[in-house]
């Protein structure tokens, strides 16, 4: 069994704002969201919804406006910079409108294992990458230009692809696919023959082909009408469309001026119009396979990844064009305040704004506790295997990131939701964090001592046992506690007989209603692992946000204010052997 | 080299580098350590893979001239046990040379991986058995998972999260995983007087 690494997934308040517009009017804001009364309600991380709402903590910004988690699913985002993830040139916006999502410089993808491509002299030793800027002044090796792959070695020579020039790749690249170049003719014999030069024949091409004539046609029949002279737009024009429905439905109600015009417009029906027969004969695609056999068919991924669709063997594959990538900002989706903008230019890797949870609530990490008699000698404890039925114990350690002590409430059911009920104890579900009072590491042992008169007068040092209502450990800003897990068994027969003693039982856990049948079914994917929801409440004093018209003018710079933050988490503790 | 002659499994330097004695290094006299680094048993630099050719004017990258640095190491790397960093080779104006491999500050590389790429970032994470091919560039907060083979020439840009053979960018680092990528509590853990990571 793979080894298990616990992990603890926050639940994104957004999950709420969904369940809950639906039943109510959707007039909440955010202050009515967090009196909502959360005691009531239960989690379970299993369920589908939640999928769509559990993050790792450092996946999550903090809003602090609304003093809220923000997830990747909830923020919305803005594009910052468009640029070529391979030559980190930065795209703008309006190019990226007439020019496509890809890079239009020399920046190419391996067709069959998606590597980079270098652009070689066909005839010299290998070179790399014309990027590197020493290529310029090197003795120039003529042409032909051929881009190469030197992860599979694959070639553009391979699909009859060479080029005049080392510059601009794309641009000569998509003159030679779209057949507006001869340059191939050259190298002809070694090209599919399903490929002529004279005929668009990639899906693009027809369209841009088709296109010009419909609009050639329409031009024509609206001469008359003042319409025309939008020359490309023709087609977009409300005019044009009705026209072109009325074609196409038959439906020639429109008047007779129009009907007369509608006739003089006739269908694309030769090649050059971008009009293609359907290719029922397939024997040649099948002489094809016999000769080039498995090996020369196209995976799926690869013919997915082409720009073109149709790609059936490994010849009719076409270097990939970079996609291009973006640098986004986030706003948060309730107050439209930007939680998150980075720098925009492409090498700067600083960010303007930076909001992230990870400053704003602790971070809970799970590591087994070993005891110092294990209950079963000679059992090596596997890490993150549980043994059923065996109880274990887990150290929580929550790391508080605030400037301010905080006061942590935490709440799990008593037993784990879904088929497999393990229990669940928190030792000690009440303590108090520290604030995280200075980064500097020298200053840590002064500090030390002081610490630990406060804590004395707490009475809440560290303990270094597991008993109830008492923390594990203490740090400056950290408290461990004592988590005590009692597996549930995995094996059919085990968990019909716990179900009947959860229901005899004090009736908590499982609602009686809940589950009228038992799934006897097969154990389904990750079921095994004991995932515990848990509820976290943090309180504490920090400065008052000033984010409020009219709060007490003037004096507010000590003002203090309670504040509060509660959500839901999964803790992944451990995998349950199945035996 | 070395201020502290106590036989430690480490050999610990004035700029703080904490280079383990069964660590291998080769050709010394090529291999820049911006100090704070740590090169444990086994992991080997290949400093002797120096530039053959003499640099042509404008081609001399950002190196002082005359150094002839093969590898430039920045602050706070962690060169994992048996890894390895081997300056890329290609044919250059007729001829086969080598030319320098760099690390920014923070890199991590993994157990037994191999880089021989031309730039390396800041704050980049390289996994276990990973190859860095020829001639990369790995832009800063880049994470390599375990097992990737990144393909000669490739280009990496910041935030990215790479996998796969050959490796392609399988995600974005979260604006909250900047920090982890900082190797300050990882040096500490290491050396002749190891302190445990903080909580
Ligand atoms: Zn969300
Ligand atoms: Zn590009
Ligand atoms: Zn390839
Ligand atoms: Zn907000």
């Amino acid at each position: 069994m793979a080894s298990f690494t616990p992990y603890t997934y926050i639940q994104c308040p957004c999950y709420e704002t969904i369940s809950r517009t639906r039943s109510s009017d959707g007039t909440q804001t955010p202050s009515s969201r967090d009196s909502f009364e959360e005691d009531e309600r239960t989690f379970d991380p299993r369920a589908p919804r939640s999928n769509y709402c559990l993050y790792p903590l450092e996946y999550l910004l903090y809003c602090d406006v609304c003093h809220q988690i923000r997830c990747p699913r909830c923020v919305s985002e803005e594009l910052v910079t468009i640029y070529c993830p391979n030559c980190l040139f930065e795209v703008g916006s309006s190019s990226l409108k007439t020019e496509g999502n890809r890079c239009t410089r020399s920046c190419f993808q391996c067709p069959i294992c998606i590597g980079p491509l270098a652009v070689q002299s066909l005839e010299s030793a290998p070179e790399p990458s014309l990027l590197s800027a020493d290529n310029a002044n090197s003795s120039a090796p003529a042409g032909p230009w051929i881009l190469t792959c030197s992860y599979c070695n694959w070639n553009s020579a391979e699909i009859g692809v060479k080029f005049d020039k080392p510059q601009g790749i794309f641009a000569q690249l998509s003159k030679i696919r779209h057949g507006e170049d001869h340059s191939r003719s050259t190298i002809g014999e070694t090209s599919p023959p399903a490929r002529s030069d004279t005929v668009p024949d990639t899906t693009k091409a027809r369209f841009a082909a088709m296109k010009s004539f419909y609009s050639a046609q329409n031009n024509n029949s609206t001469t008359g009408s003042g319409l025309s002279g939008i020359g490309d737009y023709g087609l977009s024009s409300p005019g044009a469309l009705s026209r072109i429905m009325n074609i196409y439905s038959g439906n020639n109600t429109g008047g007779i001026k129009q009907k007369s015009k509608a006739s003089m417009m006739r269908e694309a029906d030769t090649p050059n119009e971008g009009f293609r027969l359907s290719d029922l004969d397939d024997s040649a695609a099948i002489s094809h396979l016999r000769h080039s056999g498995w090996e020369g068919t196209v995976t799926r991924d690869q013919a997915k990844l082409q720009v073109e669709e149709g790609a059936r063997f490994a010849d009719e594959l076409w270097p990939i064009p970079y996609l291009l990538r973006t640098k986004r900002s986030k706003r948060c989706p309730v107050c439209r305040h930007i939680i998150s903008k980075p720098e925009s230019k492409v090498g700067n890797t600083r960010w303007r704004i930076r909001l992230v949870a990870n400053n704003s609530i602790p971070s809970i990490t799970i590591k087994p506790l070993q005891p110092s008699t294990p209950s079963t000698p000679g059992v090596a404890p596997l890490s993150g295997i549980l043994r059923p039925l065996q109880p274990a114990q887990f150290i929580l350690t929550f790391k508080n990131p605030l400037f301010d002590d905080v006061k942590v409430t935490l709440a799990t059911p008593a037993t784990t939701p879904g088929r497999f009920a393990s229990r669940v104890t928190v030792l000690c579900p009440e303590f108090q964090i520290d604030a995280n009072t200075d980064t500097d590491m020298y200053l840590d042992d002064v500090l030390k001592d002081g610490d630990k008169d406060r804590r004395r007068q707490r009475g809440d040092e560290s303990s270094h046992q597991a008993e109830a209502g008492k923390i594990w450990e203490r740090g400056r800003n950290w408290v461990s506690i004592v988590v005590e897990v009692i597996p549930a068994s995995l094996r059919q027969d085990a968990q019909q007989q716990q179900q009947q003693k959860s229901k005899e039982g004090e009736g908590k856990g499982k609602g009686e209603g809940e589950e009228p049948v038992p799934d006897l079914g097969p154990l389904k994917e990750d079921e095994d692992i004991l995932e515990i929801p848990m509820f976290v409440r943090l309180e504490w004093e920090g400065e008052a946000s000033n984010d409020q018209v009219g709060t007490g003018a003037g004096k507010e710079k000590d003002a203090r204010e309670k504040k509060e933050l509660a959500y839901w988490c999964a803790l992944g503790i451990g995998r349950i052997s199945q035996e | 080299m070395s201020r502290k002659q106590v036989k430690g499994e480490y050999i610990e330097t004035d700029t703080g580098n904490k280079v383990a004695r069964k660590a291998i290094l080769i050709g010394t006299q090529h291999i820049m350590l911006g100090g704070k680094t740590v090169i444990q048993a086994e992991a080997m630099i290949r400093g002797d893979l120096a530039r053959t050719a003499q640099p042509s004017s404008g081609a001399g990258g950002a190196a002082a001239p005359g150094s002839n640095t093969a590898v430039a190491i920045g602050r706070y790397c962690f060169l994992s046990r048996g890894c390895c960093l081997r300056p890329p080779g290609r044919i250059y104006k007729g001829s086969f040379t080598y030319l320098p491999l760099r690390l920014g500050d923070h890199v991590f590389v993994g157990e037994g991986s191999v880089v021989q790429a031309a730039t390396v970032g800041s704050h980049v994470h390289i996994g276990q058995r990973v190859t860095v091919g020829e001639f990369a560039i790995i832009k800063d907060y880049v994470r390599i998972l375990d097992g990737s083979v990144v393909a000669p020439n490739t280009v990496i840009p910041s935030f990215s999260v790479v996998a796969g053979q050959p490796a392609r960018v399988i995600g974005e680092v979260p604006e909250g995983g900047h920090e982890a990528f900082e190797l300050r509590e990882l040096y500490k853990t290491v050396g002749n007087n190891p302190q445990p990571l903080p909580v």
